[in-house]
């Protein structure tokens, strides 16, 4: 399957050799790509396609600026088309912080006051809101943000290995950034994919049926990536 | 090409695409009969097209089991204001992984059972509320939905038939209580997600203040095949109170977890032997967890008559749910899995009432104690006692589910809790 041709943002990228996904049993014949409907990560429009989807973009990219404009270009567009999907301005805050995270990889409170701002709500509601929602990172992480599942079915099944091996071989601790600035940690709540137990969410993709001992791979399999990205550009 | 968990004993309705990457695609989907359903819908009375999903006794399969067809028919019938259709896709109860297939595998089945739904219950807009950690499922289903817009079977004049209705993705950003039908309006209008006091219901007022209806994926899911082949022929599956058929999620300890589709009342223990293949080599089964992380547990021995539809699980002791069947062998330990899911519940406390807020986190405490080995038993009657004042007590039922674990493991396996008790005593760490 090849990608659709749509993309603002794809980079070229290494074929994934995933130790671990959705039910990778070894008796089953279709690729990872025909399972996860192609290379998902940066194949949407920058400025949002459709604006029926506007707001589902994978927003979890790897280069993160956190002085990127509130919103330009493509961006702008996006963020017009979000609001003209609601009756109001307020009920398009969730995915207008999700675009702001998309940009610069955190919300500061300045960014949560630049969006308040641009949605004419109080900047303290706003980070009221942003500050109820795990998935908004309140500080810097890094270029790889590992979310290990330890919900009961991934817990059964070995995740707290799978989280030890992962801070293990990243050389950190919970929630702190790698010093080469690559991978943040963080236990995880269900991420619904109880059934390929463990599951592990590095930015915007799902690795699935993780034992400990695929970590090392996994983490080879970015570095190598992120050295690849870093040559390019 | 199969996807892995297949079994001869399923009935595959909602999930007959699965694993078929061409079904994901407008032109897959259509060849493979996808918006005929919706065709057929559109030239009947919205009233009558609830008539079929009522006929059909189609359950809602987020967990809860409101008939959908009565669901809808709670609905005003003129249309003075904006009427709101929402979807929810927030599957966050642990255990549970059906709709994240669904909207990988088959998008334009849940795009086809929403606006199925919309033209029913009068709905001018349908927001899927999709939780933030599907890129995934909410890229392959926008992609979906951009395509459908562009063929004219959503927006304006659908189909030629002068029926107008959008279809929005909306994102969310991590947090479980948006799953609650209430937290997920106040999520939608950007607002923290936190359970709205009933009534008024959301038929009344829901999202923007508006006539709202909400269903889980599955149960929109379900739709699109009861109004082709009719309410009747939903019957030929499950029992009389609990119709059709129903995706069983299977995690934990067992050879085969997965997805399988199977007629309501299917036999727990076939689900497991047969179908899963069975526990792991060398163990035995230990308990199940029958419906997602908020039911109470079940013992082996409870597990050996157990039916699988609402009424049969009640009847063991337990609940449906939304039958994410969690099972676990002997080498699972009681104490440290429910302490985990308490944990979770006390993560994801909304805060707005204090028997949970504080509760949860309380309860997580004495479950921590017992596990390092610095329990006693007094703590066991405390998490009785403490977990019976979070029952019935608050806005929504997350308090609720903190105590069901609680209380049914501490009914099933007090002697692993004690166990845990005496051994810290004689280590004198207490």
């Amino acid at each position: 399957m090849t990608p659709p041709d749509r993309t603002g943002s794809a980079t070229e990228r290494v074929p994934f050799e995933n130790p671990g996904w959705a039910g990778n049993t070894g008796e089953f014949d279709l690729t990872e790509d025909q399972v996860r409907g192609a290379d998902f990560v940066g194949t949407r429009a920058l400025e949002g396609g459709h604006p029926a989807a506007s707001a589902s973009h994978a927003y979890m990219l790897e280069e993160k600026d956190p002085a990127a404009p509130l919103f330009e270009g493509p961006y702008r567009e996006r963020f017009e088309k979000i609001l003209s999907r609601y009756p109001e301005k307020r009920p398009a805050l969730l995915p207008v912080l999700n675009l702001a995270q998309e940009l610069r990889g955190h919300l500061s409170p300045e960014t949560m006051g630049a969006v308040a701002e641009l949605l004419e709500l109080d900047p303290a509601y706003v980070r009221g809101v942003a500050t109820f929602y795990t998935m908004y990172n309140k500080r810097p992480v890094g270029r790889y943000l590992v979310q290990v599942c330890t919900n009961i079915s991934c817990s059964l099944c070995g995740a707290d290995d799978v989280l030890k091996a992962f801070l293990k071989h990243t050389g950190t601790e919970l929630g702190e950034t790698s010093g080469d600035g690559l991978f943040t940690t963080i236990e995880a709540e269900c991420l619904a994919a109880c059934g390929f137990a463990t599951c592990a969410q590095i930015n915007s993709r799902y690795f699935e049926s993780l034992a400990a001992a695929d970590v090392p791979a996994v983490i080879e399999r970015l570095k190598r990536e992120a050295s690849v990205e870093g040559e390019d550009g | 090409m199969a996807y892995p968990y297949v079994s001869d004993r399923e009935v595959r309705i909602v999930s007959k695409f699965f694993g078929d990457p061409e079904a994901r695609t407008l032109a897959g989907a259509r060849k493979r009969g996808r918006y005929e359903a919706l065709e057929k819908a559109l030239a009947m009375d919205p009233d009558d097209v609830v008539q079929v999903v009522k006929s059909s006794g189609l359950r809602g399969r987020g967990g809860a089991g409101f008939p959908t067809g009565v669901k809808w028919s709670f609905m005003p019938k003129n249309r003075d204001s904006p009427h709101y259709l929402c979807c929810n896709a927030d599957e966050s109860e642990p255990g549970t992984f059906k709709d994240r297939e669904l909207m990988r595998w088959d998008p334009h089945q849940l795009i086809e059972g929403c606006l199925i739904a919309a033209h029913a219950i009068r709905a001018e807009h349908a927001y899927i509320y999709c939780r933030g950690e599907f890129f995934e499922a909410s890229a392959v289903l926008a992609e979906a939905l951009e395509d459908a817009y562009e063929a004219g079977l959503v927006g304006k004049d659908i189909l030629g038939t002068g029926v107008e209705i959008d279809v929005t993705v909306h994102i969310g950003a991590g947090a479980y209580i948006c799953g609650e039908e209430t937290g997920l309006m106040n999520s939608l209008e950007g607002r923290r997600g936190q359970p709205r006091v009933k009534p008024p219901f959301p038929a009344a007022a829901g999202v923007f203040g508006m006539p709202t209806t909400i269903n889980n994926v599955e149960t929109l899911c379900s739709v699109p095949s009861i109004i082709t082949n009719g309410g009747e022929w939903y019957r030929q599956w499950g029992t009389e109170k609990s119709p059709g058929t129903k995706l069983f999620c299977v995690s934990g300890h067992v050879r085969k977890p997965g997805n399988y589709e199977l007629p309501l009342s299917f036999p727990l223990m076939e689900l497991i032997e047969d179908v899963c293949g069975g526990v792991r080599d060398g163990h035995e089964l230990k308990a199940v967890i029958p419906g997602g992380s908020s039911v109470p547990i079940l013992s082996a021995a409870e597990c050996l008559e157990c039916c699988l539809d609402y009424e049969g699980v009640a009847e063991a002791g337990s609940m449906l749910g939304c039958a994410s069947v969690i099972v676990m062998d002997e080498t699972a330990d009681i104490v440290k899995q429910v302490r985990r899911m308490a944990s979770f519940y006390a993560h994801e406390s909304c805060g707005q009432c204090t028997p949970c807020r504080e509760g949860s986190a309380w309860v997580t405490r004495i479950l921590q104690r017992i596990e390092d080995g610095r329990g006693t038993e007094e703590d066991l009657d405390t998490l009785i006692e403490v977990t019976t004042q979070m029952t019935g007590t608050t806005i929504c039922v997350l308090s609720d589910s903190v105590a069901a674990p609680v209380q049914s493991s501490i009914e099933k396996f007090r002697d692993e809790y004690l166990a845990l008790i005496r051994r810290g005593e004689r280590m004198g760490v207490a």
